[in-house]
């Protein structure tokens, strides 16, 4: 009995490892879309300007529970990269400033909060559903994708995202 | 123990057991014989010349929805709720959706196209797919009587879990019935941004789509216990947007 007890408790482990490190390898062959935004204070960021870092773009919104979740690890996923040149782009879908302001001051994302009030980028990015992500290299191509909410901070993650840095 | 203490608290018992039964509202139950299965439809009768075909899949236990169905009917559309789950002996999770039969829900559309009344079909979330499945079905009978719409609330209707950066695949029954439509999803839902690939899907077959998207509530909202206020309001409003809805429809119909 201790016996099967200890192999479910293996079998979860692996299965709760298997989807924190869960990206999906991009193998359309389409060009990364443009990506040009103003962020909460105004400032303007194009997606092209960030070459030569790795990118975490991610489409998200205020009622979505795992954007919300995991947006705290996304936080420490900065401090884990270090050095690594990388950058993180968060996109909320098509909401107000007002309703993306409060959110931001509950939860406090120390990265960039893009707006998208016309849902321009969503339909561009192809984007049904949230968080999506893209993991983007230096040279702007999407490497990785990854639909629902994760720890970003998990040392697999962390590990396949300073790869990608390598030259 | 005091006897009085007793009674209170068996009074108590009775009353709160006696509230927490949902209260049936529907004034008739019909029963559908559909291959070796029998399907209870309640039933909202109304001497209106609509009738409003409901695949709740909800166990017949929704409050919501029985509330709804009764305001329809007091403004003269029938309303007819198939209880399928509990026909086909299923759980309430997404994947009893795939083992209702084709052939049930064409012997239930088959039964509201006697009344002789105009049937537009209704559903919800991942149900949205019988709705989908059914009428394509009862297309294939050129002899059959043409259905005149159907309203899909919140369609969930995607294959698989959406791929990032990937066009979406949708269920088999997508695209495959001529039904005029209409969308209503929530403002706040991602799934209000594939609206515009969920409806050139759904017009592959000839459908005439239109969506309309409800300010400030979520997907789902009136079967949500954290409902927020605006989504109370259009919960106790459902009735009304179902008319409205019938609406659209009504009018794409006469300018076709």
């Amino acid at each position: 009995m201790i016996k099967r007890i200890f192999l479910f408790a293996v079998l979860c482990f692996l299965t709760a490892s298997a989807q924190s490190t869960n990206l999906k390898p991009f193998t359309a062959n389409t060009p990364t879309p443009p990506l040009k935004l103003t962020d909460l204070q105004g400032k303007s960021h194009d997606l092209n300007d960030y070459k030569g870092k790795v990118v975490l773009v991610q489409f998200w919104a205020t009622y979505c529970g795992p954007c919300r979740k995991e947006m705290p690890s996304m936080n420490k996923m900065m401090k884990k990269m270090g050095n690594v040149p990388f950058k993180i782009l968060a996109v909320d879908m098509g909401e107000t400033k007002e309703e993306v302001t409060r959110f931001v001051n509950e939860v406090k994302p120390e990265f960039s909060i893009l707006m998208d009030e016309s849902g321009k980028s969503i339909a561009d990015w192809r984007v049904f559903a949230a968080p999506s992500n893209f993991i983007i290299d230096p040279q702007g191509k999407i490497r990785y994708t990854l639909f629902g909410g994760v720890e970003w901070d998990s040392d697999e993650l962390i590990a396949k995202l300073k790869a990608l840095a390598k030259p | 123990m005091n006897f009085r203490i007793l009674l209170t608290a068996l009074t108590l018992f009775v009353f709160i057991g006696a509230a927490s039964v949902n209260p049936v509202l529907a004034k008739e139950v019909k029963t559908i014989e559909a291959g070796d299965t029998e399907i209870d439809v309640r039933i909202f009768p109304a001497k209106g010349n609509i009738l409003l075909l409901g695949f709740p899949c909800d166990e017949g236990k929704s409050l919501a929805e029985e509330k709804t169905a009764s305001s329809l009917a007091e403004d003269g559309i029938e309303v007819w709720m198939p209880d399928l789950l509990s026909g086909f002996m299923l759980p309430k999770v997404r994947s009893s959706l795939s083992q209702i039969s084709t052939e049930s829900l064409v012997a239930i559309i088959n039964e509201a196209t006697k009344t002789g009344k105009k049937v537009y079909l209704i559903a919800s979330g991942p149900d949205t797919e019988l709705i989908l499945r059914g009428a394509s079905h009862w297309e294939s009978n050129e002899e059959n009587i043409a259905l005149s719409g159907a309203v899909l609330m919140f369609p969930r209707l995607f294959k698989d879990s959406p791929v990032p950066g990937e066009m979406p695949k949708y269920q088999d029954a997508v695209g495959k019935t001529r039904l005029p439509i209409l969308l209503l999803e929530g403002e706040r839902t991602p799934n209000r941004w594939g609206l515009n690939t969920l409806s050139h899907e759904l017009e592959k077959n000839g459908s005439k789509v239109k969506s309309k998207v409800i300010p400030n509530v979520r997907g789902y909202f009136f079967k949500r216990k954290d409902a927020n206020r605006s989504e109370d309001v259009v919960t106790s409003q459902m009735a009304g947007l179902i008319k409205v809805s019938l609406f659209y429809l009504e009018e794409k119909e006469s300018n076709d």
